[in-house]
């Protein structure tokens, strides 16, 4: 639903929960708030809004500005209403002729320093120093204007988004705050005092080349025009907004998106949003102009062979074709030579609805989705330890954890809100072991140092946690009574004769893990005394030949320590996409039925069949990689793949470009010519998180409301394309909104049962299972049992990964990604989130590079068993030595040349952290990376003769 | 099937062999191999890896040509 523009409400001060309720009096009318409220709050939920400059509900009190000042019987002076909590019975008057000269007085200082120039300032009727003084009825400023003032001062307008104005500056410090409390990054100081004192960014430095990681957070808290979003300064204010959800990592942050007619100007944050509560990341925030890029493609286009021009035509000659080609293939080959990838980018809606297609319109169970190689083995794991496959809680939670460990994720990169919100519970005290190849940020930066930082060799993970898990049982530091109450006994008995063998023991396994064994005691320790323990992992757990091994431990761990089922404990997979989780519960799976149920299970079928009005096939289908040796086979000849670069993103580009050659005819579904694309016959243009109606559900299992600003680029959105194709195949899917959708998958499956898009916009968000045991969701999983009743400890045997050091391949690299790119970087490389990171660059440590004679910025040449790619180095202790580490954002980079196609035992999910190596220095690019700049560059003219 | 792909796919069965070998004897382990087989592997990838296993001598390691027997096994069961 679109609004029209109205900032978001500021309360003054943020909400306190307590259990005690206190009521007093505000200007006569009584008021009940929290115990530890602010005076100003409880006005402000009594509709009285004191004025106030330094205050915002974001950020604790600071009582500067002495704007808000009160009068409170009984007290001497004039309180300032934000730093005076209330108390029971206290009568607060708000207006007097005193405060109004006394607040006058104070405006009057801070607009002697202002420059009124109000009428063409950017945030015109959005300034609250404007406001204020209207507020105030400031009609004369006795100082004049022209005192020790700033009004010269230059304005800094290095960060790509936003600028800073020094001439507009009140010295409220909002922004200071902001950048401490919120993000957590300690980027700004005031530097001078008192009229001389001035905000900075660093020591003297620009924003660009300062701390700052552009999270926007200084600029929302600033009350002035001084932190301004450049779109605003270009564009002006917005008119109308509406409230959606980003579609970048799987924190799953909530945004207003603020517009001028279809145009979107600013995304803010939203306040309510349970996932973010106000805040945003780079991403998010400001990484939104790729929807607009001139890369877009907005027209369908088929063509006979990937060596000819893409055809523009019609939405209907494009499904036609399609359809036709893969109806002749199964003709040809068979009933299961075709086959779908569904994107985790796409809504739930949307991914429900190309597996219902392929399950009735091809009639096989040949679909997979991207969340095949990242987080499968979350899926395989929780499911066989605890019966879900979902993490248990939600990402406040954390606020309650006394000891964290965060394991093979980085999250101040790849999840930056919830990092930001883990960096404040540690600051407030709670002790972070850090396991991980990397020093990843959270092992020290300002204010947090880890207790512990465990420098896993790569593909060791399981080791270390049966460590761990040693440590706490042979010193008889498990929960015994959680685990007689909790688990299945007879499991654990066994579980507990594993883990004490010898060979598990820190001493035993050191040279294994690379890991001090003193160092592995203690964080086993720390981990295990902890009132509450939380732990949170990446794709450093699942992304390896033992990933399901790895989450299935770390479920052991949480289980043997009694930290599951309340607050403040649990375990969290930091999910990579926005939906990760909703395209996995949406059935995306080729052995799964929306809501992970098996599609050998007759009855679950049966009620699938009788909607659906088809018979199912019961035999599980192809996962991805199975999909690409089956076509090299010459078995599967036909892929709809939506919105996934598989040729970027997937191991072994060879391999998969080898197996999409291969197709007859593969259609993507993109909002650009990725690269899988330059391999199509039929391109069907997708459309961005903001032209369209559906639901992400986050890493908390949180489903919220993805809503449509502006109209679909090229007429569809991506449900509607695939129910184009899906009706061009012969199914007959007639829904008019995705709402229809998601009472259909409420109707299908058990979980989802009391999901609505009503409820949803009543409830702002729903964290599933919802229904009528619990009719406004489960924020905590597992609570009074486990969902498979009793929980199961598996054993973890450590099968080494066959992708050895040896003296051909000395070095280990492992993979991840940085805050301003996301993923393949399709989306963020068109932005000015490149100024970032303009390239992918191999971290190495200093004693591999000098052995190798390499030396900072050189062009390195990486071998794998399979491949070789050419990247810049960095020389840096970040990694240690042996390991050498790198980013994928950048196509060019072919950081997938190298990767393997060894996979999780289990899941198949590829084992990108782990591929021995060896480096060299060189002069020029790799073979691959030529024939790649060739390819790309006829593919590219093959486009845009289309476009013409 | 390629040979590659049906050596890639006894290479699977080792390795998910390896990793449940702690669950017990030869035996158990080579039953859940075959069912964790049932569950996941496409009809196809199952008839290719029995259909190698039964015709003549094969580099098949002693716990993948037990798992694809019960594979096949089951395979039977479910037919009849
Ligand atoms: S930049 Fe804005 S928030 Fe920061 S001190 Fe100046 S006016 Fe206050
Ligand atoms: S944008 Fe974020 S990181 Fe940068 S100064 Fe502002 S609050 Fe700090
Ligand atoms: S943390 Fe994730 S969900 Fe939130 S704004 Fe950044 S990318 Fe988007
Ligand atoms: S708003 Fe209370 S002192 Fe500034």
């Amino acid at each position: 639903m679109l609004n029209f523009y109205q900032p978001q409400p500021d309360q003054g001060t943020p909400e306190k929960i307590t259990g005690k309720q206190v009521t007093l009096q505000i200007d006569g009318v009584d008021v009940t708030v929290a115990e530890g409220t602010s005076v100003m709050r409880a006005a402000s939920q009594s509709s009285v809004k004191i004025p106030r400059l330094c205050a915002t509900d974001q950020l604790e009190s600071f009582g500067s500005c002495r704007v808000c000042l009160v009068e409170i019987q009984g007290r001497k002076g004039y309180p300032a209403s934000c730093t005076t909590p209330v108390e029971a019975g206290m009568q607060v008057r708000t207006q007097s002729d005193q405060l109004a000269k006394l607040r006058r007085n104070v405006m009057e200082l801070y607009i002697s320093d202002h420059p009124l120039d109000c009428l063409t300032c950017p945030t015109n009727g959005d300034c609250e120093l404007q406001d204020t003084a209207g507020e105030l009825g400031l009609r004369e400023v006795r100082y004049g204007y022209s005192g020790a003032n700033h009004l010269d001062s230059g304005k800094d307008t290095t960060n790509p988004y936003f600028t800073f104005d020094a001439s507009k500056c009140i010295v409220c410090s909002r922004c200071v705050r902001a950048c401490e409390e919120v993000q957590g990054t300690f980027a700004l100081t005031v530097d001078g005092r008192g009229f001389d004192s001035v905000i900075s960014a660093g020591q003297g430095e620009d924003f660009m080349s300062s701390e700052c990681v552009s999270c926007g957070a200084c600029v929302d808290a600033c009350p002035t025009a001084t932190l301004t979003e450049k779109s605003i300064i270009e564009l002006g204010k917005p008119e109308h907004s509406v409230v959606t959800t980003c579609a970048y990592c799987g924190v799953g942050c909530s945004f207003q998106a603020e517009m001028k007619g279809d145009q979107v100007v600013r995304m803010t944050p939203h306040k309510q949003g349970k996932a973010n509560q106000g805040h945003a990341c780079v991403k998010g925030r400001f990484a939104f102009g790729y929807v607009t890029h001139k890369d877009r493609i907005t027209q369908p286009m088929i063509r006979n062979s990937i060596a000819e021009e893409w055809t523009t035509v019609s939405w209907d000659e494009a499904v036609q074709f399609a359809a036709q080609r893969f109806t002749d293939i199964q003709a040809a080959h068979g009933k299961n030579s075709i086959g779908a990838i569904s994107s985790s980018r796409c809504t739930n809606e949307e991914v429900y609805l190309v597996q219902k297609m392929v399950r009735t319109g091809f009639g096989n169970n040949n679909i997979d989705t991207c969340a095949r190689v990242c987080h499968s083995p979350t899926g395989f794991g929780l499911k066989t330890t605890l019966g879900e496959s979902a993490g248990t809680q939600t990402f406040a939670s954390v606020d309650e954890a006394d000891v964290v460990i965060v394991m093979g994720a980085n999250p101040t990169d790849a999840h930056p809100v919830f990092a930001s919100r883990l960096k404040r519970r540690l600051r407030a005290g709670a002790k972070l072991i850090v396991i991980d190849p990397r020093k990843i940020e959270l092992v020290s930066s300002p204010h947090i140092k880890a207790e512990f930082h465990l420098p896993v060799r790569p593909g060791t993970n399981v080791t270390v946690l049966n460590a761990l898990a040693h440590v706490i049982i042979s010193e008889e530091r498990h929960a015994e009574d959680y685990i007689n109450e909790r688990s299945d006994v007879e499991a654990f008995a066994k579980w507990r004769n594993f883990i004490l063998d010898e060979k598990h023991s820190p001493e035993n396994t050191a040279d294994i893990t690379g890991i001090d064994a003193a160092e592995l005691r203690g964080a086993a320790r720390l981990y295990a005394q902890a009132a509450n323990a939380a732990i949170f992992y990446g794709l450093g757990v699942t992304e390896h030949s033992q990933g399901s091994t790895a989450v299935m431990a770390i479920a052991n761990l949480a289980m043997l320590t009694g930290n599951l089922g309340r607050e403040g404990v649990g375990v969290n997979p930091l999910r990579g996409q926005n939906n990760v989780q909703g395209s996995c519960d949406m059935g995306s799976f080729p052995h799964e039925l929306p809501g992970y149920r098996h599609i050998s299970d007759s009855q679950t079928r049966q009620l699938f069949e009788d909607e659906w009005k088809v018979s199912l096939d019961a035999e599980p289908g192809l996962r991805i990689p199975n999909m690409f040796d089956a076509a090299l086979d010459g078995d599967f000849k036909g892929l709809y793949c939506q919105g996934e670069d598989i040729a970027q993103s997937d191991p072994n580009t060879q391999h998969v470009e080898a197996a999409l050659t291969a197709l007859e005819c593969l259609v993507v579904q993109d909002i650009f010519l990725n690269e899988t694309a330059k391999f199509a016959h039929v391109f069907l243009p997708g459309a961005t998180f903001l032209e369209k109606d559906g639901t992400f559900t986050n890493a908390e299992r949180r489903i919220s409301r993805v809503r449509k600003a502006i109209a679909p680029l090229s007429g569809k959105a991506d449900w509607q394309a695939t129910m184009a194709f899906a009706n061009a195949l012969g199914c007959n899917m007639t829904y008019e909104h995705p709402s229809e959708i998601m009472a259909e998958i409420a109707r299908l499956t058990p979980t989802f049962a009391g999901v609505s898009y009503e409820k949803l916009d009543q409830l702002g968000s729903i964290q599933w299972p919802c229904n009528a045991a619990a009719p406004e969701g489960t924020p905590i999983m597992h609570v009074d049992e486990f969902v498979r009743g009793k929980g199961f400890f598996a054993l973890t045997e450590y099968v080494p990964t066959d992708e050895r050091a040896n003296r051909k391949f000395p070095l280990l690299l492992t993979t991840g990604r940085i805050l301003s790119q996301y993923n393949v970087g399709a989306q963020t490389r068109r932005t000015e989130n490149s100024q970032w990171h303009p390239e992918d660059i191999v971290e190495i440590h200093p004693h591999d590079a000098e052995e190798r004679g390499i030396s900072q910025g050189d062009w390195i040449g990486i071998q794998s068993r399979v491949g070789e790619t050419v990247l810049r180095a960095e020389v840096t202790e970040r990694v240690t030595p042996g390991v050498i580490y790198t980013t994928f954002h950048h196509p060019v980079s072919g950081a997938n040349v190298i990767t393997t196609e060894n996979s999780d035992w289990a899941t198949n999910c590829p084992e990108y952290k782990v591929t021995a190596v060896q480096v060299s220095k060189v002069s020029q690019p790799s073979s691959w990376q030529k024939r790649q700049k060739n390819y790309h560059d006829e593919q590219l003219q093959l486009l845009e003769k289309a476009l013409q | 099937m390629r040979k590659d792909s049906i050596t890639r796919l006894l290479a699977m069965i080792d390795q998910i062999a390896l990793n449940m070998r702690a669950n017990g004897c030869d035996h158990e382990v080579a039953e859940q191999v075959a069912q964790h087989l049932e569950k996941f592997w496409s009809p196809k990838m199952k008839s290719a890896v029995i259909e190698h296993c039964s015709t003549g001598p094969s580099e098949v390691s002693a716990i993948t040509g037990k798992a694809v027997h019960c594979l096949h096994l089951i395979q039977k069961a479910k037919s009849s």
